[in-house]
């Protein structure tokens, strides 16, 4: 039987294809390590509850802390009437402060300003603060 | 047209890629009896770019802090997903690299490819093999386990032989009368921006001198390498192979070879390189029984040992690296066929022999 010769473009062709598949192979062996080495681990701190003894904050008053990686805010609004709230401005991602004096958020970056309730008063802003659900357990406030 | 022509078109319109490739690539033309040791180099810069990839990695998660170094590590190894297989590469490779270093200087002394007109390249490289050996040291103190913490004692501790400034050298090497938090500070400064930056840039140097000279032939066969020119001239090698693709064939197999003793190191024999005494924390008030060093520093360990006086064992070393960096001056005849060398040959071998001898001495005693 006689053999028909392979055409140097169907070899090449066959070369660059088995070459290219073995490099994707190879940057996937050693691209997946990395990626999971660089990975933030997800749902590490999904469940993480936390709570405060209830007279740590005073009525009107703020007290800003850290909640599953993000930063957060309780805020004692009225004598026993406990509020949180994520404390990143739905706008850029800044961190909003409490101002007691007006009873508002405002966020230093932009100027937005977020109500008591986390409603979105002026600036640019366009939603609300994400609110976090709260628990009074006996002398303990309980958010998540 | 494919993707891949119409990039090199554009780049080369605007900067002639098509001649830098051919001149570097396919017609840069080798020796046609060029050997497996010429692949080293590749091999060498292949390893170097897996230390620095798998460097900036460790760098994430590591404190430089003696409080939480250790911690830090152990966090690496047993919590961060494939942290283990990072840090497993980045200290198995730094002793392939080692082992690369050496058989690259073995071969270009047996081929004395170190004479003129190539004495630059020699001693570029013999400063990228001490920088290289400094990392090593450098390194082996950041995980600040008991292992790391003694060995880096012992080892700072040999540069008070050194006559008049012994004393002020260890404190300089330390920043401090013991080796403690401020030569954590110094050593992960070096180890991960001094040594790096000076090595790239020798490194740097040392390949601008090989492509500079050319390649040089390989001593073997009936023609006789030709005698080195009176004035500066490229060794061009007309009639030679290719570089690419055919060279570089030859790179990636011994590149992957390298590759496979890493990888074997890594999965099938990390307590070689990461013993009982690296998994637990430094504690300055509690040397270990049989603290040594890695398997390359115990030359020099042992040669200490051997003589009475610390200070002659230390000139010994420093002698035998000097000589050795200044080969190329000391031994300036033009011959470089071992067969036509049988002195150099014969001391090659009994220094080769000294070395392995002493380091299995330093180990069993």
């Amino acid at each position: 039987m006689e053999e028909i010769p392979l055409a140097p473009s169907r070899r090449r062709f066959f070369l660059t294809g088995a070459l290219g598949g073995a490099g994707a192979l190879l940057a996937v062996l050693a691209g997946w390590p990395v990626w999971r080495f660089l990975s933030p681990r997800a749902g590490a701190d999904a469940a993480e509850n936390i709570a405060f003894p209830r007279n740590q904050v005073a009525v009107g008053q703020a007290h800003f802390f850290n909640f599953r990686g993000r930063s957060a805010v309780l805020l004692h609004r009225t004598p026993g009437e406990f509020v949180a709230f994520s404390a990143i401005c739905t706008h850029l991602g800044c961190i909003v402060q409490w101002l007691p004096e007006k009873g508002e958020f405002l966020c230093p970056c932009h100027g937005g300003r977020f109500s008591a309730e986390g409603r979105v008063v002026a600036g640019p802003p366009p939603q609300p603060l994400d609110r976090l659900p709260v628990v009074i357990d006996a002398d303990q406030v309980r958010i998540g | 047209m494919n993707m891949g022509k119409r990039i090199v078109d554009w780049l080369d319109l605007r900067l002639g890629m098509r001649d830098i490739l051919e001149q570097n690539l396919t017609h840069y033309l080798l020796p046609r009896n060029i050997n497996i040791w010429y692949t080293l180099g590749a091999v060498l810069l292949t390893l170097f770019a897996l230390q620095f990839a798998t460097g900036i990695l460790l760098l994430i998660y590591y404190q430089p802090n003696p409080e939480t170094a250790f911690a830090s590590v152990q966090r690496i190894m047993n919590d961060i997903p494939y942290g283990w297989l990072i840090r497993s590469l980045h200290a198995v490779g730094a002793n392939i690299i080692v082992l690369a270093l050496l058989l690259h200087m073995l071969s270009v002394l047996f081929m004395g490819s170190y004479k003129r007109p190539r004495e630059l390249t020699w001693v570029s490289g013999f400063i990228v093999f001490n920088l290289a050996l400094a990392l090593c040291l450098t390194g082996y103190l950041l995980p600040w386990s008991q292992l790391s913490f003694w060995a880096t004692t012992v080892a700072t501790d040999t540069a008070g032989a050194v006559p008049v400034i012994g004393d002020a050298l260890v404190r300089l090497l330390r920043g401090g009368p013991m080796v403690g938090e401020a030569t954590l500070g110094r050593f992960f400064a070096l180890h991960v921006m001094g040594l790096p930056l000076a090595l790239g840039l020798v490194l740097a140097m040392h390949l601008f001198c090989v492509r500079r000279a050319g390649i040089s032939q390989p001593p073997f066969g009936p023609t006789p390498p030709p005698q080195p020119p009176a004035a500066f001239q490229h060794q061009e090698h007309p009639g030679g192979i290719p570089f690419f693709p055919h060279y570089v064939c030859k790179d990636l197999a011994v590149i992957a070879f390298f590759l496979v003793l890493l990888l074997v190191g890594v999965f099938f024999t990390p307590g070689l390189f990461i013993p009982p005494t690296a998994l637990i924390p430094a504690d300055p008030f509690s040397t270990p029984p049989g603290i040594k060093p890695e398997w390359y520093f115990l030359w020099a360990y042992q040669t200490l040992k051997i003589f009475p006086s610390e200070f002659l064992g230390l000139a010994i070393q420093g002698a035998a690296m000097t000589g050795l960096a200044l080969l190329p001056f000391l031994d300036a005849g033009p011959e470089r066929r071992p067969a036509r060398r049988p002195m150099f040959v014969a001391a090659f071998f009994l220094g080769l022999a000294l070395f392995v001898g002493i380091s299995v001495w330093g180990h069993f005693s």
